[in-house]
Parts: structure tokens; C-alpha cells; sequence
């Protein structure tokens, strides 16, 4: 044989086998059959409970920590007690009728990883710290609003010390904010009593397994790690850099899994806890890897290596039929996106808005607040292209600021479509007629590299320049940080955001969604007479425990939304679930972060 | 020699402060606005504060020349901040991802080195020969095969269909083994310990892990480590000296090793110098692929996510790196070739 030759026949075999690979000629018995493995990417941001605030971290805390209350598998709207024994409820005595006070029965017997018993004291110092630290863009808000009333502890120091800043509170008054907070978690024999500042119907869903906030910790544990002390000088551990925090990557909660290492860029591993006070875990270790790159993932979950893999849509179709794995499709979560019209534009060096004047060179700031437009570009926005673009099927059409997961959800609700005619007929209405006359200039921008973003962009583009020759949209990639901030700004005419739960409410996405201090409604700078509407029903909404009164409050949110044409409300993201078979026991569940791996085994058949 | 190592010495605080200087200017050319995007964690930092307080918290509008210093304090008394991508000190992130590099580099560099440099003088040798023509087609295949997909192919076939060798740095039962009390970490270099604790099994797990990417960066670097040993050999080989030789009556065998190679090898070691330095590095897109934990796949992700302060601890480090091997560099020119004066 010549070497030529057998230079073809080494390429042929190289082709042969890529085919099979391609193929996914895998063995197909359990790999790893005491192993749980997870390939996602995104590195946990911290593992102290009261710190985390993103779903990589979540996920873990998840695993090793535990809440008072857990929901019912998938069903956001039943509690079942986890560290506590009881769900409070009226009628059971637990909740005071005015909804300001919850008791907590602790469960006995229960021990955390360390062997330290967990105690009621340990319930209330959790919450303690938690207010205490309350460091900078973190959870603790849901804890501070409902129990003090505020939405951060240096808004109540400063407000009890009528200062405008947090460095100029007096240390005695630092000792009443001390005062404040013990006074709101408060421990009573076997029970853990809150005391709300004002009834606030979502509270038992911020204290339920899945908000890493509300994981029980060890107090003796926390204070020998270097934590808060439990005194009344707290301003030392109060918001706290991540890596003077003492809890950033140590981890002893009383959960079914407990933390080996955490290995940072590369995994995190979990072993079983034997000594769980339920029953132990069906597995005995739990690994969560880092694999930024697809193909890698893909790979891994084809030979077996990765028992679940986080697949982005796209990919999809690469999953579908592979042999021996599992896709569940549009499973439900609660996140949503809109595009957010800027009522009045802040026109001061901004690019986007072109001459600033209604003379086909560019908007004027208050382009939006004519309802005619919004309306026309709400008419011009292509749902159907966009879900498959983009999301692959994995999202449906937002018929409001409320996700269709939630029970104050109005499915009812009418919502808009693609009607070019409709939509010719609000532009030929607008600014009287001359936006139809002049026509006009305007820049979408969105964050370079996100691809939903720009077909939004360019969906809105091809449809509205259609109707007349003389609407222009320009398409502008940004960085993120300069989208960040022309948004906050109020320079972008048009902003694309989205939003994901933090605890399954609606008022967990009206307030950003519509309030007028709200993180997307604030810089959109809607009118006062329509942020007053909007911010009393809000407050209804929030303020009452009948569920009559909070429907008729979301119901009537939902409608303003769309009678006043607020936002184009895009969609409601699902998300699919992809694992080997041999994974059993993996239930749905919107607000989860990430996998309950107490309920997972791996078995063939 | 002394002097030269000396020297370099000396001049090794210079370039780094250079290096800090260049790379801390260059960002600080974003505004003060844009470089605040990079503090946030998340959108409730934004209901809490204004724009203008977020850049007095983090002392963004701060002269240039105190920013600087007040970094550069820090870097010198050990502190070379947070790393927001790793979520640990920087120093801590390099510390740990170091030494993956250097395994990387250590696994890679001499089959990238012995085999560039073997294929490259045989082709001179047999010039124009079947073989010089087959290591050509050999090396144009290398240089325009873009590393990821070589790395891809490696791995659907080598991982997918085969299951021979898996990305990823050791196993998970191989890392529960070195979680244990009785392993002892002494270099960080898994296979050195492995082998230290007398661990043959996670030694022979983390070889089939760096299969993958020493073959992808090895033929990679191969294919034009031979074509540069090629060029300088048969250079060489037209040399005075090299015909005296032969016309002495030397073995061609002899003529080759230990005349016309030594010589040919003083350009072909800068390259290789080079390249250990890159993948000292880090190799970015092949640690990427076969999800290897080094400094490579961090400086690109920090980089990507505007992690300025791990990008400059990155780069300080890399510095001193550099230096370093530039300084190696410069005593094996002179060990290759008395020549070179260097005093």
C-alpha cells in the first residue's frame, strides 16, 4: 500500500467515526449510577443565603439549606411546611387576622451538617442578619418591606435620624434600627413570631424554599465563621464586599445535600446528608459543572457524562432525537419581556432620537406619550416570527405585566397583534396627523451580542418602515453597560428588558413593570395623573389578603396595561428541560432555581 | 551571564509597571458612567441609588492619578482586588488556575516541541522528497484548521463515539479522591501528586483528560514549528561549514545533529519560546472546548464581562510571566550558541 493511499484510508476511517459520533453511538446503561451531574454555565455568586441573589447560586443553596415553607411540588399556590410544622393561616391561629402577625412552630430534632441542632434562636437570627447586612442590590428588600416597611435598613436609619445620608446616622440611632428589626422577628418558646409593619399577602411566598433569602442558617456556625455577633453594633457586617462576607463559600445548612467543595470555574460538588431528617437523598453526590461551551455539553450529555444539561434554544434541535435523552419542552417559569416606550425622552446629547423635532429628521421627547403611536407600534409587532426566532417555541405571546403562571393572571385579557392596516390607521391619528405627514427618524438600541433583542428591533423596523416611506428605525448595537445606562437615563425612545421572579406574585412584576419607582417604569417616566392610577392599585394590590380585592386590583392593572398601551409586552418565557432517561423523578416548578435534586434518581427501565 | 540575568532582573518592576500603566489607562478610557455598569450587581442597585451615587460609592470620578495609586497600593501590600467572573480575590483565581496552565503547557510543549522540530528537519533533509511533500500537506492542514473545530472533531470523535478522552480536567470520582485527607496537594500539578501519593489511577485519569487538548494545540503548533525548522535547516544546510563537514568524511547522520540542527535551532527556539509563553497564557478557545480549567478561559471571560479588575490582576501577572521567560529565553540563546555575546 502506498503511503498516499493509506493517507485516504486514515481520512475515511477519521470520517467514519465522526459519523458515528455524530450518530451518538452510546452505551446506553446508567453512567455514573451514584452520581447526579449537571452541566450548565454561570458561576454561583456567593453561597451565603442572605447575599445571593442569582440562580447559579440558588440552585446550590437550594440543595444544602432549608426554609420554614416549601411549595407542593409545581404548585405555587400551596404552602407545605418544611422547618416549620405549620403553614400559618388564620384559621389554624398562626396568622393574625389583620395579616401582621405569622407564627412559626420549629420543627424539632432537625440538625444541621455540622451536628448543631437547629433552634428557633437560629430561625430568628437568620432573618436578623439578613435585614442587618442588607448588602447593596441584594435580596433583603423582600424581607425589609413587608417586616419594617422600608425597602433597604439605611432608608429606615436615615428616616429615624432625619438625615439625607447613612454616614450621618448617630450610633445611637443605628442601636434603634437594631431595636426595630429584633422587634420584628421575635422568638416565643418553640415559636418564631414576625411582626409586619403592614399586611403584605406575598410573605409567605418570599419565606418559601426557593428564595435563597429566607434559608435557615446556624447561628452558632455564622458568628464562629467571623458573622454578625448577634449585638446591637451591627454596622460592621452591614453590607458587606463579597469577599469580606464570611458565608461567601462555606455552607452548612440542614438540607438533604451537603456542600464538599466548590471549585470555582470548574464545579460545584455536593454530598448526600445521611443524618437528614427526612429521608436521605436517593443519591449520594451531586455535581454541578461549569461548561461554558456547547458542544462540550452536548457531548457530555450524549455519552452519558451529563445526566441534565442546560440547552439554550437554539440548540434545540441538536437534542431532539438524540437516543437515550429526554426533552421536556415548554416547562414554565416565571420571566417576562417587554419593550418599554420612554414617555418623555430625556433629549439632553441624545443620539437615539435623531433632530428631537417632528420633522422626519428625528422624535420629539414626548413622541410616546401620544397614544396613537404606542398603539401603532404595538399593531406593528410581529409575535408569531418573533417566539419562533428567537425563542424556539419556548415562549408565548405576555398579555400584560402579569405571567400567565400566576393566579391573578386575566387570561381574558385582549392583547394586541400583527395588524399593519390597524397600525396605519394610529400612525395616520398621531400628533394629529403629522407624524403621517412628516414621518420620522428614531435609533433602537439594544445590547451587543443579544440576539432577541436586536430581531425585536428588527421586527419593529421592516413592519413600521413598511407602512410609509417615510418612518425610519434605525438599529444600533450598544454595549451593555452604555444600554444600561441610556436606559436609566431615559434616552432610549425604546428599551427591551426583561424581568425574572424573585417570588411567585404578581406584585413581584407590576411594581417593576408599572410603578413609578419600579426598575423599567421609572425611567419611562409615564405621567403623573397615570402613575397615581397605576401606583394606587398597586398598593391594593399588596395591601389586602382577600383574594377578591387583589384580583379586581391585577385585574384592573392588567387592563390599564393595555388600554394605555404602557409597553409592547412581548412574552412569557418557558424554558426546556433536557436529560439522559435514566433521570426519574424531575417534577415542573416555575420559580425553582435550577434542579431538586432530593427528588432526583437515576435508574434504567 | 550574570549580568544579563541581573539585568533583566532589575528591569522586571519596570515592565510590570508599564504593563499596569498601559492596561489601566486603556480603561480607564470609558467614562465614568459605563465603567459604573460594571459595578452592578443586579437591577435593584439601580432602584437604590443614582447613577451619580454609584460613581462616588465606588470612587469613579476620582482623579486618574488616584485611582491608580490607590490600586497599585493594594496590588502591593497583596491586594489585587475582586474578581467579579470568579468570585474570589484575583489573586486566589490566578492561584488556581495557574497551575492547570502549567500542566497544559508542560504536557503540551514537548511533543509540540520534539515533534515540530523532528518533522520539520526531516523534511529539509529529504527535501523535496515524498516526505517533505507530505508533512507541506500536513502543515497547511494544521495552519489553516481553526482550533476550535479541530478541538470539536477531536472530541465527537475521540469523546462522543469512542469515550477514550473526556474534557474537563480529572473525574469526579478522581476529585472526591483528592477531596479525601489522605491526599496530599503538594505541587497543585494533578499528575505530579497523583503520582506523589502514589495515586496511578488519577494520574492515568487526568492524562486521558489532557489528551484532547495537548493533541489539538500540539499538531496545531506542529504545523508551523515545522515549516520554520524546515526553512532554517535547509538554510543551513547550504552553509559552508555544513559541506566542509561532510567533505571531512562525516556521517550525514553526524552532519545533521551536530552541525547543521544546533545552528538551525536558534530561530526555531525563539518560536518555541513563544509559544510556551502563549500557552502560558492560556489558551483560550481550546481551554474552552474542552472545558479546562486554566488562566486563559478566565482572562476571556473577565474581558467579555467587563471585569476590569480581574483583567489588569491578569495582566500584572502575565507580565512578571513574560519577563521571566524572556529571561530563559535569553540564557538558552546563550547555552544553543556560544556566539552571542551577551556580556
Amino acid at each position: 500500500m502506498t503511503h498516499s493511499r493509506r493517507f485516504v484510508y486514515l481520512a475515511v476511517a477519521a470520517a467514519a467515526l465522526l459519523v458515528l459520533g455524530a450518530a451518538g453511538l452510546v452505551s446506553a446503561e446508567v453512567r455514573n449510577p451514584d452520581t447526579l451531574i449537571k452541566a450548565a454555565y454561570g458561576e454561583p455568586e456567593t453561597l451565603d443565603p442572605a447575599y445571593a441573589y442569582d440562580t447559579a447560586s440558588g440552585e446550590v443553596i437550594y440543595q444544602v439549606y432549608e426554609n420554614l415553607l416549601d411549595f407542593d411540588g409545581g404548585d405555587l399556590g400551596k404552602f407545605v411546611p418544611l422547618l416549620a410544622t405549620q403553614v400559618p393561616t388564620v384559621e389554624n391561629g398562626l396568622l393574625s387576622k389583620d395579616g401582621l402577625v405569622y407564627r412559626f412552630p420549629i420543627r424539632k430534632g432537625v440538625r444541621f451538617h455540622n451536628g448543631n441542632a437547629l433552634t428557633p434562636e437560629d430561625v430568628e437570627y437568620t432573618f436578623e442578619r439578613a435585614m442587618l447586612q442588607d448588602r447593596s442590590g441584594g435580596p433583603v428588600w423582600m424581607l425589609l418591606e413587608p417586616l419594617l416597611g422600608y425597602s433597604t435598613i439605611e432608608d429606615l436609619a436615615k428616616d429615624l435620624a432625619k438625615v439625607d445620608s447613612f454616614d450621618k446616622v448617630p450610633p445611637e440611632m443605628l442601636k434603634d434600627v437594631y431595636r426595630k428589626v429584633d422587634a420584628a422577628v421575635e422568638v416565643e418558646g418553640d415559636t418564631v413570631v414576625f411582626r409586619l409593619a403592614r399586611p403584605y399577602p406575598p410573605f409567605l411566598s418570599i419565606l418559601t424554599h426557593s428564595g435563597s433569602w429566607s434559608a435557615i442558617i446556624d447561628k452558632e456556625w455564622a458568628i464562629a465563621q467571623g458573622d454578625w455577633d448577634g449585638s446591637e453594633n451591627w454596622v460592621k457586617w452591614h453590607d458587606p464586599k463579597a469577599e469580606q462576607d464570611p458565608l461567601y463559600d462555606k455552607a452548612n445548612g440542614t438540607g438533604p445535600y451537603k456542600l464538599v467543595k466548590w471549585e470555582k470555574g470548574v464545579q460545584i460538588i455536593l454530598e448526600r446528608n445521611d443524618n437528614y431528617w427526612r429521608k436521605p437523598a436517593p443519591t449520594k453526590t451531586v455535581v454541578i459543572k461549569i461548561v461554558e461551551e456547547w458542544a462540550t455539553r452536548q457531548l457530555m450529555l450524549q455519552s452519558g457524562d451529563a445526566d441534565i444539561v442546560i440547552v439554550d434554544p437554539p440548540y434545540l434541535d441538536q437534542v431532539t432525537n438524540m437516543p437515550g435523552v429526554r426533552v421536556l419542552r415548554r416547562q414554565p417559569w416565571l420571566a417576562s419581556t417587554a419593550a418599554f416606550f420612554t414617555w418623555n425622552i430625556n433629549p439632553d446629547g441624545n443620539e437615539f432620537i435623531g433632530s428631537g423635532k417632528l420633522d422626519g429628521e428625528g422624535i420629539p421627547a414626548n413622541f410616546f406619550s401620544d397614544i396613537d403611536v404606542r398603539k401603532a407600534f404595538n399593531y406593528s409587532f410581529d409575535w408569531e416570527t418573533y417566539i419562533q426566532d428567537v425563542s424556539k417555541g419556548e415562549a408565548t405571546q405576555a398579555r400584560g405585566p402579569i405571567p400567565a403562571a400566576l393566579p391573578f393572571f386575566n387570561p381574558e385579557q385582549p392583547v394586541y397583534k400583527l395588524d399593519l392596516r390597524k397600525a396605519e390607521e394610529h400612525f395616520r391619528k398621531a400628533w394629529g396627523g403629522e407624524v403621517w405627514r412628516n414621518g420620522f427618524k428614531m435609533t433602537i438600541a439594544y445590547n451587543a451580542g443579544n440576539d432577541a433583542r436586536r430581531i425585536a428591533a428588527e421586527i419593529l423596523e421592516q413592519n413600521i418602515e413598511s407602512i410609509n416611506p417615510k418612518f425610519r428605525i434605525d438599529i444600533q448595537a450598544v454595549q451593555w453597560p452604555t444600554y444600561l445606562q441610556a436606559y436609566r437615563q431615559s434616552k432610549l425612545p425604546l428599551f427591551i428588558l426583561g424581568w425574572l421572579a424573585d417570588f411567585p406574585d404578581e406584585h413581584n412584576f407590576v411594581v417593576p413593570f408599572m410603578h413609578s419607582t419600579g426598575t423599567f417604569a421609572a425611567a419611562q417616566k409615564l405621567p403623573p395623573e397615570l402613575t397615581q392610577q397605576i401606583d394606587a392599585l398597586i398598593e391594593q394590590g399588596v395591601s389586602s389578603t382577600d383574594p377578591k380585592v387583589r384580583r379586581e386590583a391585577y385585574y384592573k392593572l392588567q387592563q390599564v396595561a393595555y388600554e394605555q398601551a404602557i409597553d409592547i409586552f412581548l412574552v412569557d418565557r418557558t424554558q426546556p428541560v433536557v436529560m439522559r432517561d435514566w433521570v426519574k423523578g424531575w417534577y415542573p416548578n416555575a420559580i425553582r432555581p435550577g434542579e431538586d435534586f432530593y427528588r432526583l434518581s437515576k435508574s434504567s427501565g | 551571564m550574570t549580568r544579563l540575568i541581573v539585568r533583566r532582573l532589575l528591569l522586571l518592576p519596570l515592565v510590570v509597571a508599564g504593563a499596569s500603566l498601559i492596561i489601566f489607562g486603556l480603561s480607564q478610557l470609558m467614562p465614568p458612567y459605563q465603567r459604573v455598569a460594571t459595578f452592578i450587581r443586579s437591577p435593584q442597585e439601580l432602584k437604590s441609588f443614582s447613577m451619580d451615587q454609584l460613581v462616588k460609592k465606588y470612587q469613579l470620578d476620582a482623579p486618574l492619578h488616584v485611582q491608580y495609586s490607590n490600586w497599585m497600593r493594594e496590588l502591593l501590600s497583596g491586594h489585587m482586588g475582586w474578581s467579579e467572573v470568579a468570585k474570589q480575590p484575583v489573586w486566589d483565581a490566578i492561584m488556581e488556575r495557574f497551575p492547570a496552565t502549567i500542566e497544559l503547557t508542560l504536557y503540551a510543549a514537548v511533543p509540540m516541541a520534539v515533534g515540530g522540530v523532528w518533522l520539520g528537519t526531516q523534511a529539509a533533509v529529504h527535501h523535496n522528497s515524498w516526505i517533505d511533500h507530505l508533512s507541506r500537506v500536513f502543515a497547511i492542514i494544521g495552519w489553516s484548521f481553526p482550533t476550535f473545530v479541530f478541538g470539536l472533531i477531536f472530541l465527537m470523535i475521540f469523546y462522543g463515539a469512542l469515550g477514550w478522552f473526556p474534557p474537563g480536567r480529572v473525574s469526579v470520582w478522581a476529585t472526591q479522591a483528592m477531596l479525601s485527607p489522605e491526599f496530599k496537594q503538594v505541587t497543585r500539578l494533578v499528575t505530579i501528586d497523583a503520582l506523589i501519593n502514589g495515586r496511578f489511577d488519577i494520574f492515568l485519569d487526568t492524562i486521558r483528560h489532557m489528551v484532547g487538548p495537548v493533541v489539538t494545540l500540539s499538531y496545531l503548533y506542529w504545523a508551523q514549528l515545522q515549516r520554520i525548522t524546515r526553512s532554517s535547516m535547509l538554510e543551513t544546510l547550504r552553509q559552508d561549514y555544513v559541506r566542509t563537514a561532510r567533505a571531512k568524511g562525516l556521517d550525514e547522520r553526524t552532519v545533521i545533529r551536530k552541525h547543521a540542527r544546533r545552528n538551525a535551532l536558534i530561530p526555531v527556539s525563539t518560536i518555541i519560546a513563544l509559544m510556551v509563553l502563549g500557552l502560558l497564557g492560556g489558551v483560550v478557545i481550546t481551554e474552552t472546548i474542552f472545558s479546562y480549567p486554566g488562566i486563559g478561559k478566565l482572562l476571556a471571560t473577565a474581558a467579555l464581562q467587563l471585569d476590569r479588575t480581574t483583567v489588569l490582576g491578569i495582566t500584572i501577572f502575565y507580565s512578571v510571566v513574560l519577563v521571566v521567560v524572556i529571561l530563559a529565553m535569553d540564557i538558552s540563546y546563550a547555552l544553543i550558541d556560544p556566539r552571542v555575546r551577551l556580556d
